[in-house]
Order: structure tokens, then C-alpha cells, then sequence
């Protein structure tokens, strides 16, 4: 792991009990500045009372939480935006105004807040709402809406959880290019989310957590090659008895136009190309398999059932 | 601090903008008015005019005396059908609208005088139904030969129900009765005038303020009212305040702004100052309504000290009943359940008032004392304390300070159930459980 920016948030051996419940049992993780961090885990595993820790709306059992180099305190809450899972707006106040609340909620005020309520609802494209009522906007322009309010105070630490849903092929790029501008302009994103997809694309790291423990966590590169079985991915055509080698081969199976072929844990896939070009066999794709997110969300999800 | 005045900035605005506070506002009045008015109007409404009596005189000498007494009968106060609870505070008003109603009770008659001429009583009441039936008479009187000695006279009506009139006759002529008995015995008519003239009773506070009392009296059962009122009103809108982010979940994104005690507390202040503002509007109107319509001699009734005393246990009573509408906004999760959790606490409000008369009596009693100390009594105790016998000014120091500090108090603890309810979502809170989220919290 490289050290070229320090850690805006750490959490040491922390944890948060409810009565009997342990919401979070010993987590401690590292969110680097300047990267989008994904937190994933399945439903209940602890991820909403950690991201309520790091904000600072309950306090830890035990552990400690560090923010921006600080001991969290209340104040540190100005510097974090944070859209919650469960969100929503004043019904009967006007889009405006309301964005202005929350602004001011944010310690932002007078001319400052509403210049940037219009430069906010120009990008998103809700200038024309701005004085109409929540109530009178779609699911989706509410979703946007409750995402400015996160980010309109122009915080150092962007805590989005579920940040998609709801809205339309359309918003979602819209919603991905913004988030990816924000990590642009040097801010830290932690990023909560079941969509496994977006995640891949967006997040550097990636910690999982389940049961309240931590699964694992890491830069998204690498998590994913620890976790790759030795298998290739193959397109060829012509003759492919170079794949019936038990000492090589575990397994082949065809996935559409692919074939995918499991190696033995310690061969050498390049040994495999190799005996496909002195066979003469004519290559169209030879990749080596990554598992995907999903692939490993899930298999450690089941692993743990 | 200034996160503080965002949310009571919010809160207000928001509220005195709706078109509900500018027709709210507009209607109170006319509403409180209506219900004054109209059950007066109501009651004391004669359909058709004045009642038509007919009179049957069998006496020979009493028709003048009861047909005076009878039409004299108006002038006599009459038991009043006002709306207590809508009186507004302070003498002049209730005073006012109490001639009102008497002026709309005062019942017109419309008397006739019949001999018997030869006929047989039988005949002549015959002919006299037959008048009311036709409804040429709405009833008739007959008073018999021995009226002064026992004689029951006989009161037929098309409607004997209508007790308003049966008991104004009855005792109109019992007083005739009366005096004719005495004009027999020897008493001459003018000195039975003088005899009979009724005494006032004109009550004065030893300290040479007259009518303090009384006006001290108005001024206790108006702040009730009026606190009563404001919570009924307004208890409702603070709970709604404080549930509002639970619905629209919205608390979470404070919660991450934000302690839950400004916030709390900046909701309360944001919708009392709703509350104020209406009330104020209303108050003024009064004023100006009573100015205009009294010429420009509306003067205060009560002196400005005791009217600042009246203005503080207000505010104190108002935010105290306020505070636990949300304490209990902070339990549950939508606004039918709170108004049914925070109706027995409008109770303690109804029970200050029973203790205030029996303060009246013995101001300075210990029960006296300790109910102007209990802070959900002071507002209407501490008040009955003051305009009867002023007690020292460490006690009033002091009630108020418990007042001010059960409000404080109060606030924590709703925002300490609010925050912790919120990190619990959709969970009905029961007392053991709100017991421990304020310890854990």
C-alpha cells in the first residue's frame, strides 16, 4: 500500500452495541483523501451504523474515530456531506428554500448559499423547480435534490449511501460524472451501494463488511486478483485437444462464445497460450479471469451463511 | 447558535406563510365570536314578535301590579347563556358581552287584560283556547278570586315548555303578590318602593385597591382560558413540527448537521413565536375593535405590573403545555397517536384550575404554596397567589425559575427520545423503553 495521501478518516477497533445487538464489532479501516471509497456489505451487516458513527450522530462503544487528523467532534460535522439511505424533503417547501435550509444547516449563508443553490440546480438540470414544491417533483428529481444538499456546503468528506436508487439511466451517468468530479477536485468519497457495477467502476478501494465484521478491504485492484481463481477466459477456432491435460486443467466450461478454462492453483497460464500456438490454433481472445465484484460479494456472503 | 435561529427561521416562516395562518387568523375571531353570540341570539330570540298574554282577572285589583311586574321583569338580570370558555380575559369584555345578552334575552310581552263580564270562567277559557289554537295568543294567565290568600293561578300556553317565560311569570307575580300583601297590611306604595330596592355589594381589598379582586378574578381565569386555548391550538402543530422530519425522513440529515437539543428547541421556539404572533394579531383587533367601538376611552382594566405577571405565566404556562406535546412528538411516530398520548396532560391544566379556588380562599396555605411551585399548576396558581394576596418575591422568583427550567428540561429530554427513536426507525416507543434510551443516549 502506497502512502503518497494521508488517511482523511480512520476508525480503530471500533465497535457499537444495541442492547444485546453488536451493530459493529471491532472494525477499524482507512479512507484515503482524495479517493472514492466503497463500503458494501448485504442488508443489516453494519453499514448504516458505521456511516452514523463517521458523521457523528451516534458515538462508538469503544474505539476510536479520526477525521481530517481529529478526534471527531461536532464541529467536523460542517466538513462532511452526507446522504443518508433513508432521506427525504420538506414536503410543501419550495426546492429554493429548502436547499438554503440545509446550506445554512451546513454553517453556509446569505448570498454564498444562494449562488450556490442555482450553480447546483443548473448542473443537476432543476433550475426550472426551484420554486416549486417537493412534493410537485418526480422520485428522481427529489433523489437529486436530496444530493445537493450533501454536497452544497462543498464538503472535504462525501458520505453517499444508496446513491442510485430511483433514478434513471440517464440521472445515473449524470450522478456518476458528478461524483467522479468531486473526487476531481480533491474530495474524499465514501461511497455505500448494492449495485456492484457502479461500484467497480467507480470505487479505488473497497472494504466489505458482514455480520458486523469486516470481510476485507483494500484497493480495488488488488482485492479482486486476490481473489481470481487461476482461470483464462478463451476464444479460438480449430482444435483445442491442449485442454484435456488433467496436470494443467481442472475444469472447462463453455460461457456463449467462450470458453473457460480452469487451471490447476500453481500453473502457469502461459503455458497454456503456449501449447495453443504450437497447436496452431487460431486465437481470437485469451484473458485472464477476474472475478467480479459481484462474484465475490456474493461467494463471501454464502461463505459466511 | 446560528444553526439554532436557521431552524426557528424555518419553522416560522414556513407556518405564517400557509394560506391555514392567514385564514386561521382571519377566522378565530369570527369563529369565537359566533359561538358567543350565536347561542345567545339563539336562546333569547323570540320567533314572531312579543309573547301574547292574556290575562284573566278574577281578583278585581291585581292586573295593573302583575302586568307592571310582568313587564318590569326584563330588567331583572337573567341567568346567563354565555360560552365561558370563549370569554376573552380581562372584565370589560365579559362585562360587555354579558349587558349584551341580557339585552338579547329581554323577552317582549304583549299583555291583555279580559273580564269575565257576566261569562262563566269555563266560558271564557274556552273562548281563550280557542284564540291560542288559532294563534291569535300564544297563552293565558288566570288569577284566582283568593290570589293574596294561597289561590294558585293557572298559566295555559301553547308551549309550557318554554321555562324562560313560565319562570319570569311565576315570579312577577309572586312579587306582585308580595307587595299587594304588604299595601293591605298598611305600607304605604312609596315607602314599599324604597323598602324593596335591592343592595350592591361593593367588595375592596384591605390595601385600598378597590376591586382588585375581581378583576384579578378575570384576569386568572383568562390566562387560563387562553393558555388552555393556545395549547389546544398550537399542542398539535408542535407535535406535528416534531414529527414532520420522522416522516418525511428527514432526521437523519439534521442529525448529521446538528445537536438534537437546538434543534428541538429551535422548533419549539419557531412554532410558539407562530403562536404569539397569531395571538397577537388577535389581541390588537380586540383592542381596537373595543377603542372604536367604545369611543378612545379603553383603558387597561388591570395595572401594568399585574399585566406583565399576566404576560410571564402566560408564556410560562404556554410553553410548558408546548413542551410536552413534544416530548411525546419525540415517542411516536405519527400525529393520531400523539394527540391521544398528550390529551391527559391538558388534565393537569383543567386540575390548576379546581386548586385555584380553593386558593382563592386561603392564599397563603402551604397547598398554595406548593401548587404556584409544581410547574404544570404555577401558570394559573402562581397568578391566583398574586391578584389575592401577593406572596413574597422569592416565591414568584422561584416558581418561575422551576417553570423555565421544567421547559429546558423537558426539551432535553424529547431531544434525547427523538435522537435515539430516529436511530431506531418506525419503532412505537414504550415507557420502559424511552426510559433506558435516556439513560444510554
Amino acid at each position: 500500500m502506497t502512502n503518497e495521501s494521508k488517511p482523511t478518516l480512520v476508525l480503530e477497533h471500533v465497535t457499537k452495541r444495541y442492547g444485546d445487538f453488536t451493530a459493529v464489532d471491532d472494525l477499524s479501516l482507512q479512507v484515503r483523501s482524495g479517493r472514492v471509497f466503497g463500503l458494501i456489505g448485504p442488508n443489516g451487516a453494519g453499514k448504516t451504523t458505521t456511516i452514523r458513527m463517521i458523521v457523528n450522530i451516534t458515538v462508538p462503544d469503544s474505539g476510536r474515530i479520526e477525521l481530517f487528523g481529529q478526534a471527531m467532534e461536532t464541529r467536523l460535522q460542517d466538513r462532511i456531506g452526507y446522504l443518508p439511505e433513508e432521506r427525504g424533503l420538506y414536503r410543501k417547501m419550495k426546492v429554493g428554500e429548502q436547499l438554503k435550509f440545509f446550506a445554512e444547516l451546513k454553517d453556509v449563508r446569505g448570498k454564498e448559499a444562494d449562488a450556490r443553490v442555482d450553480r447546483w440546480l443548473a448542473k443537476l438540470q432543476l433550475s426550472d423547480w426551484k420554486n416549486k414544491r417537493a412534493k410537485d417533483l418526480s422520485k428522481g428529481m427529489q433523489q437529486k435534490v436530496q444530493f445537493i444538499t450533501s454536497v452544497i456546503h462543498e464538503p472535504d468528506l462525501l458520505i453517499l449511501d444508496e446513491p442510485f436508487s430511483g433514478l434513471d439511466p440517464v440521472s445515473v451517468d449524470l450522478m456518476k460524472e458528478t461524483i467522479l468530479e468531486q473526487k476531481g477536485s480533491g474530495k474524499t468519497i465514501i461511497l455505500s451501494t448494492h449495485q456492484m457495477e457502479i461500484a467497480e467502476k467507480l470505487c479505488d478501494d473497497i472494504c466489505m463488511i458482514n455480520k458486523s465484521r469486516k470481510v476485507f478491504d483494500g484497493k480495488l485492484r488488488e482485492v479482486r486478483r486476490s481473489f481470481a481463481q487461476n482461470a483464462v477466459a478463451l476464444r479460438v477456432e480449430g482444435s483445442d485437444g491442449s485442454l484435456n491435460d488433467p496436470e494443467l486443467i481442472t475444469n472447462v466450461r463453455q460461457n456463449g462464445d467462450d470458453t473457460e478454462v480452469l487451471l490447476t492453483a500453481d500453473a502457469n497460464p502461459q503455458i497454456l497460450l503456449k501449447r495453443l500456438v504450437d497447436a496452431n490454433v487460431k486465437i481470437t481472445k485469451f484473458e485472464l479471469i477476474e472475478p467480479t465484484l459481484h462474484d465475490i460479494f456474493v461467494a463471501k456472503v454464502k461463505e459466511s451463511a | 447558535m446560528k444553526k439554532f435561529f436557521a431552524v426557528v427561521k424555518r419553522e416560522y416562516v414556513q407556518r405564517v406563510r400557509t394560506k391555514f395562518f392567514v385564514i386561521a387568523t382571519i377566522l378565530g375571531p369570527l369563529v369565537a365570536v359566533g359561538f358567543t353570540v350565536v347561542p345567545a341570539l339563539m336562546i333569547g330570540l323570540k320567533t314572531g314578535g312579543p309573547a301574547r298574554i292574556a290575562i284573566v282577572d278574577q281578583t278585581g285589583n291585581m292586573y295593573e301590579r302583575v302586568a307592571t311586574e310582568i313587564n318590569n321583569s326584563e330588567e331583572r338580570p337573567q341567568p346567563q347563556p354565555t360560552m365561558p370558555n370563549m370569554t376573552p380575559p380581562g372584565p370589560a369584555g365579559a362585562r360587555g358581552r354579558a349587558q349584551q345578552t341580557a339585552k338579547l334575552v329581554k323577552a317582549d310581552y304583549a299583555l291583555e287584560r279580559v273580564d269575565l263580564d257576566g261569562r262563566t270562567l269555563d266560558e271564557v277559557k274556552t273562548s281563550l283556547d280557542a284564540r291560542v289554537a288559532s294563534r291569535d295568543l300564544d297563552s293565558y294567565l288566570i288569577l284566582p278570586p283568593n290570589l293574596l290568600t294561597g289561590g294558585e293561578p293557572e298559566y295555559h300556553a301553547r308551549n309550557t315548555a318554554d321555562m324562560i317565560t313560565k319562570e319570569q311569570l311565576q315570579r312577577s307575580i309572586s312579587q306582585a303578590v308580595r307587595s299587594q300583601r304588604l299595601v293591605d297590611n298598611g305600607i304605604e306604595e312609596k315607602k314599599l318602593n324604597e323598602l324593596s330596592k335591592p343592595i350592591h355589594l361593593k367588595a375592596s381589598g384591605v390595601g385600598g385597591e378597590e376591586g382588585k379582586g375581581e378583576a384579578g378574578f378575570f384576569l386568572v381565569f383568562g390566562a387560563a382560558m387562553l393558555i388552555y386555548m393556545s395549547v389546544l391550538l398550537y399542542g398539535q402543530v408542535v407535535l406535528g413540527a416534531v414529527i414532520e422530519e420522522k416522516e418525511t425522513r428527514i432526521a437523519e440529515i439534521l442529525f448529521s448537521s446538528m445537536r438534537s437539543f437546538p434543534l428541538m428547541m429551535g422548533k419549539l421556539i419557531g412554532v410558539s413565536l407562530v403562536a404569539l404572533t397569531q395571538l397577537g394579531i388577535w389581541a390588537l383587533t380586540f383592542v381596537a375593535v373595543s377603542v372604536s367601538v367604545t369611543g378612545f376611552s379603553f383603558s387597561m382594566p388591570i395595572s401594568p405590573l399585574l399585566f406583565i405577571y399576566f404576560a410571564v405565566f402566560f408564556l410560562m404556562g404556554f410553553f410548558i403545555y408546548a413542551t410536552v406535546y413534544a416530548v411525546v412528538g419525540s415517542m411516536v411516530t405519527t400525529t393520531q397517536e400523539g394527540g391521544q398520548l398528550a390529551m391527559p396532560v391538558v388534565l393537569f391544566l383543567i386540575a390548576a384550575l379546581f386548586v385555584s379556588f380553593n386558593i382563592i380562599r386561603s392564599p397563603n396555605s402551604p397547598l398554595a404554596f406548593w401548587a404556584s411551585m409544581f410547574p404544570f399548576f404555577a401558570p394559573i396558581t402562581m397568578l391566583v397567589r398574586i391578584t389575592t394576596e401577593t406572596p413574597p418575591a422569592w416565591q414568584i422568583i422561584l416558581s418561575l425559575t422551576i417553570g423555565f427550567a421544567t421547559v429546558v428540561g423537558l426539551v432535553w429530554l424529547a431531544s434525547r427520545i427523538y435522537r435515539v427513536g430516529m436511530l431506531m426507525y418506525g419503532k412505537k416507543a414504550t415507557i420502559p423503553e424511552v426510559w433506558r434510551w435516556v439513560r444510554q443516549a
